[in-house]
């Protein structure tokens, strides 16, 4: 064993000897580097008089993603000591994210001299870079939220840029999303970077973006891959997929960055509000016409008692999705859709136990027209101009009552003269 | 009738019996039609201030549905009691409808525009009296057999299509309001605003009328109580 490890020993000292020899004489070293940078108050100042920091904390340094690497490998040509060093180029390793990154809204307008937007070390940090896998990383899932903030809560930087206002990152923060990772400390929850990309971040209405309308189904399908399955089945996904812009897509229902809990009362999808969230669209005269969908569902639902009850907060009343499904709804006319006549029994037996074959029979809230409902309408008229004509015909007779009584005020007998007492 | 009524002038209209039937018709029929508009016109604010004030749409189908118990039970009660009892049967006799009440109201109708010379002549009751026991009497029962159904919507739905369940609800809704008309334009007018009782005829809360008052409106009735020797 012995006679093994001395000449293994020897070789390996000649190698660092070999490796390191040269690099010293024509760069410094990490230790070189630090004796000026290891001094806490080294520091240059700006020519708008803004003194920064050159302290290097070489702890954090040594414990970040780089830190068995040396200062030369960024700092490319660094001598000790030193002019002002060309800027450290992240993509002369990271190609594939410089790429990236150069195509995105943030890349597009550095390109362009901007200096406020976020580069490289804005996200990632400079000397402590540390991988997004590790907890005490800017990047770490958990702490991206705040790393993206640090910019998107600046008002000046929002108005300058034309982004999206304050409301929208306190709605993500309070949203299921922001919650369960800030206060659940859940890693599995969307952050920012899982929704708009981390380096080819876009706006939203560029086709490439992962956030465009068309994108947003895949996009949220990446974490709810088994509600998508079913979305791209329903009618929605269907006519999405065919290019129907108009179609809903997750966003329309669920919000953005509002995105809440089913059981929250502010949620678009929470029971009582789903009347409002599904005729957003179905009331519209536009798409009923266009799409040939009934009409009046909104107001014919809103009068049934499930809607009232719903109104008044019984959520325990059927709404839309209670019916139609949520995800997977169907035209009635397809065999498979939950309100197709075929499977009414079923879908209202969920509530009433006793709706049979029988209940099926008949319209379920429709525009009461006569070609709809007809019964209804001809019971609903009838009342009308039964009601109408008794009250006229009242009218008319007391008022004929009164007349007589009067024109004979001054004779005796009944609505004569003592009929005045 | 006591010799102090007589001695007064006062001729008994309605019984206790029923004036109470009278008393708890009106309260019923009024929480009932509270309720009941406030549902079928909640898009309406002020039903929507009448539904919170009974404590949301859960209470309000209480509030209706104890008042309904109570509404039926004053009707069969008092079917009832006009088909069997002593006081009852008389008074039924007097409210059929016959050929005499059609000529009453053409000839009031004469009357007035003054075609004719003298105004009919009615027994207890005239023909508005009829007409208004008779509407109540089968708009409660309608209203009664729609409202049934719908309570009962787990049974009805064995039986009936939807389409009869929705119709139910619309004649259920427009009953009401047909019968709140009737109570409106023809109840509060003959009994509070007509000329010959205004401010309101009292017999629904002494159960008494002036012999007077009963010559002049009801005068087949006062000749016969004068000929049975009761005034």
């Amino acid at each position: 064993m012995k006679r093994m490890i001395r000449p293994c020993l020897a070789a390996a000292l000649a190698a660092a000897l070999f490796l390191t020899a040269p690099a010293v004489a024509a760069v410094p070293g990490v230790d070189e580097c630090m004796d000026c940078h290891g001094d806490k108050t080294i520091e240059k100042t700006l020519p708008n008089g803004q003194t920064v920091s050159l302290y290097v904390d070489l702890q954090a340094y040594r414990s970040s993603v780089h830190g068995k690497g040396s200062c030369v490998t960024c700092h490319v040509g660094a001598k000790a000591p030193h002019e002002k060093l060309a800027v450290v180029d992240c993509g002369r390793c990271h190609a594939d994210a410089a790429k990236s990154y150069a195509m995105s809204s943030h890349g597009k307008a550095r390109a362009k001299g901007a200096t406020d937007v976020p580069g490289c070390s804005d996200c990632h940090g400079k000397h402590d870079i540390r991988v997004p896998k590790d907890p005490a990383a800017r990047t770490f899932r958990l702490n991206i939220v705040g790393t993206c903030l640090q910019c998107h809560k600046d008002q000046a930087l929002e108005q300058k840029y034309n982004l999206p206002g304050q409301q929208v990152m306190i709605a993500y923060q309070q949203s299921v999303h922001g919650m369960a990772s800030s206060k659940g400390g859940l890693t599995g929850s969307a952050v920012c970077p899982d929704c708009h990309g981390n380096h080819t971040i876009l706006p939203g209405d560029d086709p490439k973006s992962a956030t465009f309308r068309q994108n947003i189904p895949t996009l949220c399908g990446k974490c709810h891959s088994g509600i998508l399955e079913k979305y791209e089945a329903s009618v929605h996904g269907r006519g999405m997929r065919a290019g129907i812009a108009e179609s809903p897509v997750c966003t329309d229902c669920h919000g953005e960055h509002t995105i809440s809990r089913i059981s929250d009362p502010s949620s678009p999808v929470f029971a009582r509000n789903i009347p409002k969230t599904c005729s957003g669209c179905h009331d519209k005269e536009g798409i009923s016409s266009r799409y040939a969908l009934p009409k009046k569902r909104f107001s014919s639902y809103m009068d049934s008692f499930h809607g009232i009850a719903v109104e008044y907060g019984m959520t325990k009343a059927a709404n839309c999705a209670s019916c139609h499904g949520v995800h997977e709804i169907l035209p009635a006319s397809d065999p498979a859709s939950s309100v197709n006549k075929a499977n009414l029994p079923e879908t209202c037996g969920k509530c009433h136990p006793n709706a049979g074959p029988n209940f099926a029979k008949g319209n379920v809230h429709v525009e009461v027209s006569p070609s709809k409902a007809m019964g209804v309408f001809a019971v609903r008229l009838f009342y009308t101009l039964f009601i109408g004509a008794l009250a006229i015909l009242f009218a008319l007779h007391v008022g004929l009552d009164l007349y007589g009584r009067w024109s004979r005020r001054k004779e005796n007998g009944p609505g004569g003269k003592e009929g005045q007492s | 009738m006591s010799r102090a009524d007589l001695a007064a002038g006062n001729v008994i209209r309605m019984s206790l019996l029923f004036r109470v039937q009278h008393l708890l018709l009106t309260v019923l029929l009024t929480v009932l039609a509270i309720t009941g508009f406030a549902l079928m016109y909640h898009e309406n604010s002020l039903a929507q201030w009448i539904i919170r004030l009974e404590g949301g749409v859960h209470n309000r189908g209480i509030v209706h549905r104890v008042a309904a118990v109570l509404l039926m039970a004053n009707l069969v009660y008092h079917a009832f009691y006009m088909l069997l009892s002593r006081e009852g049967k008389p008074e039924l006799r007097q409210f059929f409808i016959g050929r005499q009440d059609i000529d009453d109201f053409l000839q009031s109708l004469r009357y007035n525009l003054g075609m004719a010379k003298e105004y009919p002549r009615f027994g207890k009751y005239g023909y508005k009296e009829k007409f208004q026991y008779w509407g109540a009497s089968v708009g409660i029962v309608l209203i009664s057999v729609t409202g049934i159904m719908l309570w009962a919507e787990e049974f009805s739905m064995q039986f009936f299509p939807k389409f009869i369940l929705d119709l139910a609800l619309v004649i259920h809704g427009y009953q009401g309001l047909l019968g709140f008309v009737l109570l409106y334009l023809w109840h509060i007018y003959n009994v509070h605003l007509h000329p010959s009782v205004f401010p309101m005829n009292p017999s629904w809360i002494t159960g008494k009328v002036s012999a007077e008052w009963l010559r002049r409106e009801h005068p087949l009735e006062y000749e016969k109580l004068k000929e049975e020797g009761l005034l």
